[in-house]
């Protein structure tokens, strides 16, 4: 287990290092205008001197390696027009606290419904709780996100009679932001417990349970359910870093003072610094998220194994 | 004491021997019989074991039995006929046409959807001040208002009333609207009719109660319903269509902002999204074929493979898709490119998959021994294994592109306004819902959306299933 560990830490720091170089190597590409706040009014010569303060006339490889020592001090580098000179780092320090408690609540919340609606399908094949879950899966996979959360905040803030963008001291305009962030993940872990539980369900094991005389419930809740949940467990460190760094698309749709929100800002903005920072986060949060994920799976589940079968296949 | 367990198996073998009785007894068995030759049976010995199965009729077969993804495919078949049609069609106004008031220049922006550019009816014999048109053969421009009161002027008001006041100014009556803004205020006396009256503000002399106008400019009425009375005005002879525009074709859907037709632009968003949609699954299809099947047969671009896929699965799509709009310039090119740049990925790992499964099945050792080509094998042994997979995941990469594409709009790298898509289109609308009646710019592109995205997806799924030998008879 320990020597697994260490080889797939040692293989997601490399992945890292490759999404870093290309992101940065990429970003180099821009226009020269968005390092700059006002860059109609200087004249040629502040511009260079600005470049050169910032570095951006070494070769690409000497500014990546500049960019790497830089990172591992935990400097992201300064924001160019978002918020002028302020430290990026400092800045979605001060954007986390908020996406991280809306994306938790909202985790919460697609757990708690999309596990017992799962379950529910996966026991009545074919009844109400199926039919219901198949059409809301259906609706959810099918019609863009971005469009359904443009009607929920429409019609539920108007139903509801709250204000239609966020306020962090308001708590009922929590309540829209959360329930749309929990939407996606509900139907997909609903989706996916349905299927493992059928997997389960046709399996050896249930039959000799139920001829046993165990009761359903029994072997629905102590065998079915954990056997089934043990691939999902997977999926949950991603989609909870994912849910905890914030919808770019809800968050700027209420005005969420958050960290997806302000991705869609300094896009608007073009500030070259700001983009890079923000999207060298969502792609390593990615690989963090898979890593966690790989080895929760080995610690939760003991027949899984790590040595390679040689000429398996 | 026996336990509740063995008890239930006692009874099982009681209720088992019982009913291995009653079978050996109904059962009369004429031992000689079964010891009879068999005579020779040359029609038997001729048979083969033919049958008239084919794979794509099955298919077809279970396809048809799901009546939902029948419905939605004819939907979807009519639906993008029609898209194709759309701008042949008579009466249809261009998509990025914006359009004008023909006498004031004013662009129509936000005229509600309907069925006809009719807004409002006069009835017969009303008059109406009335101007012909110069580029529009056989309409005329009418509007109600005589005279345009300047703040303050007197008049003579003849008859009180809650939404207009008959007035006398100059030696003609009309009418004027009473409402807070021309705060029309009774003397002392109100019985002392006719009094002199004024207005802080400007103020129209209506010929008839009735504004008869679209903010203030005048609308449209086609000659036959009009009879002139040479000094101007016109009389209506049968119950006149007063339109918006001298054009019987309407907007179905509305107008936008600047005075496009709604509903042109959203079927050639649909059009455009479409197009994004399946020139992405083409090369989802083109690039994951092909990269699954090299990534599964030839064992040693395995590791490599893994690799890359690795760390480009690891990237979340939409930040792929960002980081790629933002460096280049938004269009469709960038826009079609940065979707193909991953939306391989998925197809591809699900092709290796199959293929490692089954590339080392008997029949393709046999082949391989046969000497048949590794092409062939491909081509012939392995692709029609995996068909449905592959229209599964091609029908999903339409709604998912089409999905991308609004994402990406609404970021603002998406396509510029000049090109509808169903994208910008909704983004536009989006921008508008605060006001209730112009709820319409974004519900109706959010419809077509829904049922075009929808559609493929349920589709996709129940041919899948259909596609899918299990399912089959």
């Amino acid at each position: 287990m320990l020597k697994y560990s260490l080889k797939r830490l040692s293989s997601s720091i490399v992945t890292l290092l490759i999404i870093i170089s290309v992101v940065f190597i990429l970003l180099r590409q821009m226009p020269i205008e968005g390092y700059f706040d006002n860059f109609e009014k200087v004249d040629q010569a502040m511009i260079n001197a600005k470049l050169e303060q910032l570095g951006l006339n070494d070769p690409i490889p000497v500014q990546l390696w500049n960019f790497l020592v830089d990172l591992v001090h935990g400097d992201l580098g300064e924001s160019a027009r978002y918020s002028v000179g302020a430290p990026i780092s400092g800045l979605i320090a001060k954007k986390a606290p908020i996406s991280i408690k809306l994306g938790v609540l909202s985790m919460g919340l697609s757990l708690l419904l999309g596990i017992p609606l799962g379950a529910a399908m996966a026991r009545g094949k074919g009844k109400f709780w199926d039919k219901f879950g198949t059409v809301y899966i259906v609706f959810i996979n099918a019609v863009p996100a971005a469009v359904y959360h443009i009607f929920i905040q429409l019609y539920g803030t108007s139903f509801l009679g709250i204000p239609m963008l966020f306020d962090e001291k308001n708590l009922i305009t929590w309540i829209l932001p959360v329930c749309s962030m929990a939407l996606g993940n509900t139907a997909y872990y609903a989706m996916w417990l349905r299927r493992y539980m059928v997997d389960e369900m046709n399996k050896d094991y249930v039959r000799l349970a139920r001829a046993k005389g165990v009761s359903g419930q029994d072997i629905m809740m102590k065998h079915v359910l954990r056997n089934a949940f043990v691939p999902m467990i997977q999926y949950i460190p991603t989609s909870l870093l994912y849910t905890v760094c914030g919808s770019i698309y809800i968050e700027s749709l209420y005005s969420i003072p958050g960290m997806g929100g302000l991705l869609v800002d300094v896009i608007g903005r073009q500030d070259n610094p700001m983009v890079q920072a923000i999207v060298m986060i969502y792609s390593c949060i990615g690989i963090v998220g898979l890593l966690l994920g790989d080895l929760l799976m080995g610690v939760i589940d003991p027949r899984i194994s790590f040595v390679k079968k040689e000429g398996a296949r | 004491m026996l336990s509740i367990k063995e008890n239930k198996s006692k009874k099982l073998e009681a209720a088992l021997a019982d009913q291995l009785k009653k079978d050996l007894e109904s059962e009369l068995v004429n031992e000689d019989e079964l010891f009879v030759l068999a005579d020779y049976d040359e029609a038997a010995a001729e048979k083969t074991g033919y049958s008239n199965y084919s794979y794509w009729r099955s298919t077809l077969q279970v396809f048809l039995k799901n009546k939902v993804a029948v419905f939605l495919l004819c939907l979807l078949a009519a639906l993008l006929l029609f898209t194709f049609i759309q701008p042949y069609l008579p009466g249809q106004y261009p998509a990025n046409l914006i359009n004008n008031n023909p006498q004031t220049g004013k662009q129509l922006s936000n005229v509600s959807p309907s069925l006809t550019t009719v807004i409002a009816t006069a009835p017969a014999g009303t008059v109406l001040m009335a101007e012909e048109l110069k580029d529009a053969d056989g309409w005329y421009a009418v509007h109600n208002v005589v005279e345009s009161l300047k703040a303050r002027t007197k008049f003579n008001l003849i008859e009180y009333g809650e939404a207009w006041c008959r007035i006398e100014y100059k030696g003609k009556t009309g009418y004027v609207k009473n409402n807070f803004q021309t705060k029309l205020k009774l003397p002392e006396d109100p019985t002392a009719v006719p009094y002199e009256s004024r207005s802080n503000f400007k103020l129209d002399m209506y010929m008839q109660p009735e504004d008869y106008t679209n903010d203030g400019t005048a609308l449209y009425v086609k000659e036959d319903c009009l009879t002139l009375n040479g000094d101007g005005t016109a009389t209506t002879s049968d119950e006149a269509q007063l339109r918006v525009l001298p054009s019987e074709n309407a907007f179905w859907f509305g107008t936008n902002n600047i005075g496009q037709d709604l509903w042109s632009r959203v079927w050639s968003g649909t059009r455009t999204s479409l197009a994004i949609g399946f020139i992405v699954a083409f090369f989802e299809a083109l690039i994951g074929i092909t990269v699954g099947v090299l990534w599964g047969y030839v064992r040693k671009l395995d590791r490599i493979l893994t690799e890359i896929y690795n760390v480009l699965d690891n990237i979340p799509n939409t930040i792929i898709l960002i980081l790629i709009s933002y460096i280049l310039r938004p269009g469709f090119g960038t826009l079609v490119f940065a979707m193909c740049l991953t939306c391989w990925l998925g197809m591809a790992r699900f092709i290796r998959n199959q293929i490692v499964i089954i590339r080392d099945r008997d029949y393709n050792l046999a082949s391989r021994c046969l000497g048949t080509g590794t092409a062939r094998i491909i081509i012939k042994n392995l692709l029609p294994y995996l068909v449905s997979v592959i229209m599964l995941r091609l029908a999903l990469s339409i709604p998912s592109a089409i999905g991308n594409e609004v994402f990406i709009t609404y970021i603002g790298l998406g396509l510029p306004v000049d090109l509808p898509s169903l994208g910008n289109l909704i983004n536009e609308g989006r921008k508008l819902v605060t006001s209730e009646t112009l709820r319409y710019q974004l519900i109706f592109p959010a419809i077509v959306l829904s049922v075009v995205t929808i559609s493929f997806y349920i589709i996709g799924n129940a041919f899948a299933d259909a596609a899918d030998p299990k399912n089959h008879v």
